[in-house]
């Protein structure tokens, strides 16, 4: 939202006679509430055009995504365009990809936590919100890919009627576990570092008069009243989830990266591949974080709670991740080069051959683009750190289109059958996870607070502290 | 109204939280409580808890989890359901461990919501400290001291008096 637009919206707050939230309160008389900025933003009661047209259209996207999803389970994975040797194709290219930015995202809000960084309190809780959103769309992917996904149950171990059992030897069970843990994990990451601020919602509501938002923060802030005994319990449990979110990052990706290794496509077939997937996904989360921050900064109008400062530090960051991926980009083809012939050639294929516009784009956009922001002035606008970002989620997902077909082109028969290309099905099924993921973190930002209120709140008074 | 729950001291800063907590304990008040805006460790400690029970129930869960997860794969695939694949053992263990390790995750991360709800008696839908005046604001930037009525030298009139001396800004009663 524009300044005046945040100006108007301040002044109808006012006009509306609500006392309570006031922008420069320097001393509170009793019974008078200091101005609280992020909890005022989910108890607007309208949140301006701009964001109903967004959210309209993120609704939209979530309709695709069932027009998608419902088309597949009537025709089958015939729609797409994936084909012998071509088994794998938008589905793992957007799985892997939603996964990388889900991890990265995660991975970027767990440090901060353990190290009790101060730019915890400006991007925790929307990395937290922006990597439960990836792992809901890429949980989609692996499911639907089942051909019949009804019957993905058959996976888990059950005592079904014939008593077969699931392949524990197999990648594929793994992948069961690693998916499902990964939702879980996440989701209670976010959802412990939300119920104290949950707890201030309800209240906040309530002195505002606004009942049933109060019992619906009031519900899930479990009742929390703040007693130091239980802050005490609770911070443990945060820095504990915290501190079991991190295996968990590199225990999915590397299980589908496996699945790609101990296959014998010579394009696959490397040991490094589990550290590839994992490093080159930092840039897709860390540039979805640095976008997302430049973003809602500027439309929510929290400058003071993620100000320049921590937009130097996420740029720095974000320059460095894609340093990482250049590296890794020089050992993989410095790897190529060192193997046996088929590798090579395989390797070779994915450079110069027919999906090479899109290896080459996933190294432009990666590694080479985001090193613009080791400038001062790339790090702060709103322009450049959106596109550097949302740049670089784009070259990651360049680069796993690169890695799941251009590693099929040179296999060990002396030809491949017809070139994979995605149907619009498929399309229909990428744009339509864009739209959950959009739509989920809208109702984010319109319902719960998008900035840790009482990490603020305690960042602020060790500050004030002598 | 039915007997009070406490008698509780109002403050605007954690120092003072923190000198009146000092204060009580030395004056030999025993069953208290204190609510503040973001976690107060020394606070916490005066009132003798820290969040390491979590971490235990933490662990605990999650090595049953992990128990549970190996146990399950070693016999389905070794006494329940035996496939041979190319004479492979069938207790392949190295292949059990990422499942293993994941669901071990899963058990300690769920375990430690559930610890730390339990251990805290949450949820519930009311409280008493609820209905002290003023309270709502220990969610946002005040700080309470709150002496229960479980405490063997508890007395209204003493209690508050007590509560008067440590320069809170209010003293209430929530019933």
């Amino acid at each position: 939202m524009s300044l005046p637009g945040r100006a108007l919206r301040l002044l109808t707050l006012l006009a509306a006679g609500s006392l309570l939230v006031r922008r420069h309160a320097p001393a509170h008389a009793p019974g008078e509430l200091p101005a609280n900025e992020v909890a005022a933003i989910p108890l607007q009661p309208r949140f301006g055009w701009r964001f109903t047209a967004s959210l309209g259209a993120a609704a939209l996207g979530v309709l695709l995504l069932g027009y998608a999803v419902v088309g597949l389970l009537l025709q089958g994975t015939g729609l797409w365009g994936t084909n012998i040797p071509f088994v794998w194709g938008f589905d793992l290219i957007n799985y892997i990809w939603w996964i990388g930015i889900a991890n990265a995202a995660s991975l970027f809000a767990v440090i901060l936590v353990l190290r009790r960084h101060g730019l915890r309190t400006a991007v925790n809780r929307f990395a937290e919100a922006a990597a439960l959103a990836a792992i809901a769309a890429a949980a989609l992917y692996p499911i639907l890919h089942l051909g019949r996904p009804w019957l993905f149950y058959w996976v888990l171990p059950y005592p079904a009627t014939f008593q077969v059992w699931p392949q524990f030897r197999s990648t594929l069970v793994w992948d069961l576990w690693g998916i499902m843990a990964h939702v879980l994990v996440t989701g209670l990451f976010w959802y412990i570092g939300l119920i104290p601020d949950l707890a201030t919602m309800r209240d906040r509501a309530v002195l505002r008069g606004r009942l049933r938002s109060a019992r619906l923060y009031g519900l899930f802030a479990l009742g929390w009243r703040g007693s130091v005994i239980h802050w005490a319990r609770h911070e443990a449990a945060y820095r504990l989830v915290a501190a079991l979110v991190l295996p968990m990052l590199v225990s999915a990706q590397t299980i589908v990266a496996l699945e790609f290794a101990s296959a014998v496509v010579p394009g696959w077939h490397q040991a490094r591949l589990p550290l590839h997937v994992v490093a080159t996904g930092v840039p897709s989360g860390l540039g979805v974080v640095l976008a997302l921050a430049a973003l809602l900064r500027r439309t929510l109008g929290l400058q003071q709670l993620i100000d320049d400062a921590d937009m130097h530090l996420l740029g720095r960051l974000m320059a460095a991740a894609s340093l990482a991926c250049l590296v890794l980009y020089a050992d993989e083809a410095f790897t190529a080069w060192m193997e046996e012939t088929p590798t090579q050639r395989g390797m070779a294929a994915r450079i110069l051959g027919l999906y090479a516009p899109l290896w080459w784009g996933g190294l432009l956009l990666t590694a080479l683009v985001p090193q613009a922001l080791w400038l001062r002035s790339c790090r702060t606008g709103l322009a450049a750190p959106m596109l550097i970002g949302l740049g670089a989620a784009a070259g990651v997902w360049l680069d796993r289109f690169a890695l799941v077909a251009g590693g099929l082109l040179h296999d060990h028969l002396p030809s491949t059958g017809p070139a994979y290309g995605p149907s619009l099905p498929e399309w229909t099924l990428l744009l339509g996870t864009a739209g959950l993921f959009a739509f989920a973190l809208l109702l984010f930002a319109r319902f719960v607070p998008v900035v840790s209120m009482y990490e603020t709140r305690h960042e602020e008074s060790e500050a004030e502290a002598p | 109204m039915t007997a009070a729950h406490g008698v509780m001291a109002e403050y605007d800063n954690r120092e003072a939280l923190l000198d009146a907590l000092r204060s009580a304990r030395a004056a030999g008040w025993q069953r208290m409580d204190a609510f503040a805006p973001f976690p107060v460790p020394e606070a916490a400690a005066l009132l003798g808890v820290g969040g390491s029970r979590v971490a235990w129930i933490a662990i605990g869960a999650g090595l049953f989890g992990a128990a549970l997860a190996y146990g399950v794969q070693w016999w389905l695939s070794v006494h329940v359901y035996p496939i041979n694949i190319g004479g492979r053992p069938l207790h392949a263990w190295p292949a059990f461990l990422p499942a293993t390790t994941i669901v071990a995750i899963v058990w300690a991360a769920l375990a430690t919501l559930l610890g730390m709800l339990v251990l805290n008696r949450l949820p519930r839908l009311s409280h008493p400290v609820f209905t002290a005046p003023g309270f709502l604001r220990a969610s946002e930037d005040r700080f309470f001291l709150l002496i229960l009525a479980e405490d063997p030298a508890f007395s209204v009139p003493a209690a508050r008096d007590f509560l008067r001396g440590t320069g809170a800004l209010r003293v209430t009663e929530p019933a």
